[in-house]
């Protein structure tokens, strides 16, 4: 009980500081944000419902004001703005990702990668374009328009997601939940 | 107290040039942490003392051009470290006080060869010359184990390994032993005896630093005295006492 | 770093936070049913003197907040001139600004430990007392570990900047994960020795 209270806890603080570190380039040169793929880590290695708790832990706390979203920004100001509805995706992205590595068995690599762009990108960019349609007060079809050219980014981000619950799979095989031989 | 007296100790063969300190301070967030420090290092064995807090570790840090001082200049064989890394990453390694926050790599050779990319070669050039390296010392073997599956002291001979393979002229250590147990330290203190590189080791434990030729204590962002490590070493552990009388835990 | 938004002590800490969020609900509800521009700059013009009236630093600090919604403004300014429906970019754009501002407003007037307080009730009610306690050592737990997680990254960034000259990338993440992972298992063996949750 105390480690998956614990486990849960520290997740959400990893995605925390994935915001607070710009420092992180992705791929040669191109510094983006590293946050959502601490969501869809949480999803692939807590499992669905632990990993969507651990994020909506954190959005608890981003709600009570503390500045751990990307850029410092934080507050109930976040769930106003036209990326509210990325927020409200999150655990949903990240139960899905989840979701998907514990019910598809087939290798981690290709599970995980499957996962993340179904969560991190089908279901997250759903939820966000939903969000900012209404906030900008738009239609579906415009909002898709502003969300499209942040795909590719989110897909190498879901490939990322892959290799690196893969590395933790390695070194602590009996992290990812879903995949512990009884 | 201020002590102040020019070492007479051997200089290091070859690299004279050395790294200089020119006036530097370093301010962060409106508090002053180096004052004003200039050094000419050239020694081949020099260690800092310091208790926490000191200063030692920034000192560290603006050797290793990981940060630039607010005034004055630092020089590593006539090489700007902060601005010039390229350079300076072929002539100066770090090896860092914990070894679980220094390794990148999920595997020994992939961590080795990172700093041979940096040098320029590809990476099947890089694995390969990480594997000579390991074979060089008899652990062939390790090249694709896990790093995580590696012992503590084993970690930290990976993390010497990793930065020795760049060849660097300099090597910087900060608090080596602190992290390592008994047996461990002895068969680290060994292995850096041997190193024909420039090493300078920062410690806030005197009992490391006997061996150096020349031994710098730094409090309060300043040089407080440097000269023969018994005569330094001597005056900071008298210090360390009268403090440790002294002053209650604020 | 990790500090809540609040510069400074003001009345609006006195109103409960229960209240203060009814009427943040309420007062969102209402302009999004506002169509005229000139009512929605209005409620911007109120959400500007409530923050006057609890003191200028308030008021720039709350403005400085809203600098992430500059490229959506941009891009609704853009997008209504080019489609010549202007007024109707105007009023968005106020909405935004009034619902964002307030919304900070009530965060930056809010005290953690009220806000937390507010939490634990709320689940008392529903005889959630347990939860309610766990609820409150996870919070504490992510504010107590969010800066150890952020020094070990520093570290390891200063551990790649040691051997190469880029920027680290994706590859220090592992390492942090781990570092979280074993920070877990630790922290969890420490809750136990001390009676556990």
């Amino acid at each position: 009980m105390e480690r998956q209270l614990t486990l849960i806890s520290l997740f959400s603080a990893l995605i925390a500081i994935l915001g607070l570190v710009p420092r992180i380039d992705l791929i040669s040169g191109v510094p983006i944000t590293a946050q959502s793929m601490g969501v869809m880590i949480a999803g692939a290695v807590l499992g669905p419902r632990r990993g969507a708790l651990s994020v909506l832990l954190f959005l608890l706390l981003v709600a009570l004001g503390l500045p751990l979203l990307a850029g410092g920004r934080g507050g109930l100001g976040a769930f106003a703005s036209p990326t509210a509805g990325f927020l409200v995706g999150f655990p949903v992205a990240a139960f899905m990702t989840g979701w998907v590595v514990e019910h598809w068995r087939a290798f981690l690599l290709p599970t995980v990668f499957v996962g993340a762009a179904i969560g991190g990108i089908g279901v997250l960019y759903g939820f966000g374009i939903v969000g900012m349609a209404i906030v900008l007060n738009k239609t579906l079809l415009e909002a898709t328009l502003l969300a499209v050219p942040f795909i590719a980014g989110d897909l190498i981000k879901a490939a990322l997601t892959a290799f690196i619950v893969q590395s933790l799979f390695r070194a602590r095989p009996s992290i990812i939940m879903s995949r512990v031989v009884r | 107290m201020f002590l102040f007296r020019s070492t007479t100790a051997k200089l290091g063969t070859g690299e004279n040039v050395g790294l200089q300190l020119y006036r530097a301070s370093y301010s962060v967030a409106g508090r002053q942490i180096l004052s004003g420090l200039s050094l000419h290092l050239t020694e081949q064995r020099i260690g800092i003392v310091g208790r926490n807090g000191s200063g030692k570790t920034t000192l560290l840090r603006l050797l290793a051009g990981l940060i630039s001082p607010t005034e004055g200049y630092v020089r590593v064989e006539d090489i700007d470290p902060a601005k010039n890394r390229n350079m300076l990453l072929a002539k100066l390694g770090i090896l860092f006080q914990n070894p679980d926050h220094q390794i990148i790599f999920p595997t020994v050779e992939e961590e080795i060869a990172f700093g041979l990319r940096q040098l320029g070669q590809s990476q099947s050039e890089a694995l390969r010359v990480a594997r000579d390296i390991l074979l060089k010392e008899e652990l062939g073997h390790w090249a694709p184990r896990p790093t995580c599956e590696l012992s503590q002291g084993q970690r930290q001979f990976l993390c010497l390994l990793s930065v020795l393979a760049m060849q660097p002229s300099t090597l910087l250590l900060d608090e080596p032993y602190a992290a390592l147990d008994l047996p461990t330290q002895l068969r680290l203190r060994h292995r850096l005896a041997n190193l024909p590189q420039r090493l300078i080791t920062i410690s806030h434990d005197p009992s490391t630093l006997m061996q150096q030729d020349r031994v710098i204590w730094i409090e309060g962002g300043s040089i407080q005295a440097d000269g023969e490590p018994d005569e330094v070493l001597q005056a900071f552990s008298i210090e360390m006492h009268r403090i440790g009388r002294e002053e209650c835990l604020h | 770093m990790l500090a809540l938004t609040c510069p400074v002590e003001t009345p609006l800490h006195r109103v409960p936070v229960g209240a203060k969020l009814l009427g943040l609900a309420l007062f969102v509800l209402i302009i999004t049913q506002l169509k005229a521009p000139a009512l929605a700059w209005l409620a911007v013009l109120l959400v500007g003197v409530l923050h006057m009236a609890l003191g200028v630093q308030i008021l720039l600090f709350s403005i400085s907040l809203l600098r992430p919604l500059l490229p959506f403004l941009l891009i609704i300014a853009l997008w209504h001139a080019y489609t010549g429906t202007l007024a109707q970019g105007s009023t968005t754009g106020a909405r935004m600004i009034a619902a964002v501002a307030l919304a900070n407003l009530i965060t930056m007037t809010s005290r953690l430990s009220d806000i937390v307080a507010l939490l634990e009730r709320s689940l008392a009610i529903f005889n959630r007392t347990l939860q309610a306690r766990r609820l409150a050592l996870a919070i504490a737990l992510v504010i107590r570990f969010t800066p150890v997680l952020r020094d070990k990254s520093d570290l390891l960034a200063d551990a790649w900047r040691a051997r190469r000259n880029t920027q680290p990338r994706w590859q220090i993440l592992p390492p942090l994960a781990l570092a979280a992972i074993d920070d877990a298992e630790r922290v969890a063996e420490a809750l136990s020795a001390r009676g556990g949750v």
